[in-house]
């Protein structure tokens, strides 16, 4: 759509929403550390992508709605068809969250939940399988594919408004990558006011978004077995995996020292941004904290359950293990020196860089 | 007719000050030199407004007389047909549509830079004949007959104040503050002899990342501006330059560019429908004086030697090559 047409659409902000829930409240941890601490940061690109959508008419008034997300993503655009008049349909898998089931259901939400994993390509699969069943049988819904819609990374410009307005210069993002949108949309909008700014996405053992080999991962909202193509990998100058344990002691850690009680993937930002600003002092750090912890109060709050947990030790560990290349997979907190390269330059390098890091460390 | 309405209620403000109408009456507006941003940017409800923030250049500026006189209106020079347009709207909306007189304009701004030549004559007619007949326009009255002048102004009219202004519905999208902390600016002219012609241009087709970048540059300025924050000012503008390098390229924009970072400038600002290119430094710094000069010399080196050096907080000239 030209720009000229954009302007001339009707208001946004006319479809009802949720603007007061869309963006963080800034919290300042440390003298040079601030928390970004969300309600539910999917509201913002899930808005985004349907006001867009509406806008060139791939989603009529009162149109139907298709898209495959276990998390917070389809809560988001569950609370927008809710208020706006659009029908939902959900596609999901067995893992589902049982109290957000709950809330999608009473939210309107028609939700199909895939059974059985696909022999290849696992749930993955059979759930855009069954997205692509739905699209089909319902002519005209819109799929907003929040991997791929670039609207998703570009909604994020209004957190990047707030924090160049409330922290001015800032000289490190840290933030967890799933779909791409936040971190990769944050960094390119904060990096043409500032090319020097310093990127850190957080990632978890066995995700495949930063090249390492695709296996079961206890820590959700973050990482994927496929790489979306809204990962923007040439913004990162670093990468962490953070194993389960590690982010939930972190995430009470963050309850504990800060009184934010935010969720499982708040604490894997913490973690990482908390140790870069204490090694750079004279830096500001800036991480995100995506969602609330009322979600875990049994899990991640509830100690009977994380001190079962495989790998639990009770200690944070202090720094993180520098490695050799994203294939050298640790259960525990490691780094990697991305270099603002692509994830093919990445994966057909050497280790040069690597092992500069590590004489480094 | 709303017209008719806003006509005759001037025309009885006017009648109870008609003793106010003077034998002549006097213009004036300064110049500026391009913008520190400029974009698409919506207003409180959503909806997007093509707007700029324009950097003030004092020393420059537009000045025009008006002597009322019955019959036809009579324009010196005669090709300065926007002001002439303006002096006869402003006259309308006084409701003085049978009077004329004879508008003399004079202006120091180079023409085609950027540096709002156009609009300075406009709002030095509309500030002549509100003046003869002593009608004292609020800036919004000067904004909104100017862009009916020329369809898309400069925000000189708002002098110093920050504002974010949209050019093309002659509004204030966001008032910022009382002004934009204070710069040191080196003029550079990318292309000497031969300019823009600002009004056949066409806008800026903003790409849909473009239309969003526009938001933290706003964010920044306003913290900028509340802070007074002359470092953080200068991310702005560059950041605002390079996106317009995208829709009208300036020459040299990257060896201008580097020069700028090298010599420890705070960024550079370009005339976003204009040739000039401002390298800015901070006129608080003790270093400025050494950088401006070795800035000077490396511009010289490139061929483009620096045409103008001023402050935005003074009238003071520092120097003109």
């Amino acid at each position: 759509m030209s720009l000229e047409m954009t302007m001339s659409q009707p208001l946004s902000r006319e479809s009802r929403g949720f603007p007061d829930y869309e963006l963080p409240r800034l919290v300042r941890l440390t003298d040079n550390l601030h928390g970004a601490a969300f309600f539910l940061m999917k509201l913002l690109p899930a808005r985004h992508m349907l006001d867009r959508a509406a806008a060139d008419g791939r989603l009529k008034p009162g149109g139907t709605i298709c898209e495959t997300t276990s998390g917070t993503f389809g809560l988001a655009l569950a609370m927008l068809a809710a208020v706006r008049g659009y029908r939902l349909i959900l596609v999901s898998d067995p893992a589902i969250d049982e109290h957000l089931h709950k809330r999608l259901l009473e939210l309107g939400v028609t939700l199909e939940i895939v059974e059985k994993p696909y022999e290849v390509g696992g749930f993955q699969t059979a759930r855009l399988d069954r997205l692509r069943a739905a699209l089909e049988a319902n002519p005209g819904s819109f799929c907003p594919s929040q991997y791929g819609n670039a609207d998703n990374p570009r909604a994020y410009a209004e957190v990047a408004e707030q924090i160049a307005e409330r922290l001015g210069h800032v000289d490190c993002l840290v933030g967890t990558v799933g779909s791409g949108g936040s971190m990769s949309g944050i960094a390119r909008f904060l990096r043409h006011l500032n090319p020097d700014l310093h990127v850190i996405g957080v990632d978890t053992p066995h995700s495949v978004v930063f090249g390492q080999p695709d296996g079961k991962r206890l820590l959700r909202g973050l990482g994927n077995s496929l790489v979306p193509p809204n990962v923007d990998h040439r913004q990162f100058d670093e990468v962490h995996w953070v194993g389960a344990a590690e982010a939930f002691l972190a995430t009470r850690r963050l309850h504990q020292h800060h009184a934010l009680y935010q969720g499982g993937t708040s604490g894997a930002a913490y973690l990482v941004a908390d140790w870069w600003a204490r090694t750079h002092p004279d830096r500001k750090v800036v991480t995100l904290f995506p969602d609330e912890g009322h979600r875990y109060v049994a899990t991640i709050y509830n100690d009977d359950w994380l001190t079962t947990l495989p790998g639990w030790t009770g200690v944070l560990p202090e720094a993180p293990q520098p490695v050799a290349h994203p294939s050298d997979v640790r259960p525990n907190w490691s780094s990697f020196r991305w270099d603002r390269r692509t994830l093919d330059e990445v994966l057909a390098a050497g280790t040069p860089v690597a092992r500069d890091l590590a004489e480094a460390a | 007719m709303p017209g008719d309405v806003i006509s005759r209620f001037a025309s009885v403000r006017l009648g109870t000050r008609g003793n106010q109408r003077k034998e002549q009456g006097f213009g004036q507006v300064n110049g500026h030199h391009g913008e520190i941003l400029q974009g698409v940017f919506p207003d409180d409800v959503g909806r997007l407004y093509r707007g700029l923030v324009t950097l003030p250049c004092n020393i420059v500026s537009s000045t025009a007389v008006f002597r009322p006189a019955p019959g036809n209106l009579v324009t010196v020079p005669d090709d300065k047909l926007k002001a002439a347009e303006a002096a006869r709207l402003t006259l309308d909306s006084l409701g003085l549509h049978d009077q004329g007189g004879h508008l003399t304009v004079e202006s120091t701004i180079p023409v085609g830079l950027g540096m709002g030549s156009s609009t300075a004559d406009v709002v030095a007619a509309i500030r002549a004949v509100a003046d003869a007949h002593g009608a004292a326009l609020a800036a919004d009255e000067v904004a909104r007959l100017a862009v009916r002048a020329e369809t898309a102004s400069d925000s000189i009219m708002h002098g110093d104040l920050a504002v974010l202004f949209a050019q093309r519905e002659g509004n204030v999208l966001e008032h910022l503050g009382p002004a934009l902390p204070p710069l040191e600016v080196l003029s550079v002219n990318t292309a000497p002899g031969t300019g823009v012609d600002t009004v056949k241009q066409p806008p800026a087709d903003y790409d849909d990342w473009e239309v969003q970048a526009f938001r933290p540059l706003r964010g920044m300025l306003r913290r900028a501006i509340r802070t007074g924050d002359a470092a953080l000012l200068g991310r702005v503008a560059t950041a605002s330059a390079r996106i317009s390098q995208r829709h009208l390229p300036k020459p040299a924009f990257e060896e201008i560019n580097a020069i700028a970072a090298s010599t420890g400038a705070l960024g550079i600002q370009v005339a976003h429908s204009g040739t000039v290119v401002g390298l800015l430094f901070d006129p608080r710094n003790p270093a400025t004086a050494r950088r401006v000069a070795e800035a000077t010399s490396r511009l010289d080196t490139i061929g483009l030697p620096p045409a103008l050096h001023f402050r935005t907080d003074a009238v003071e000239v520092r120097h003109v090559a």
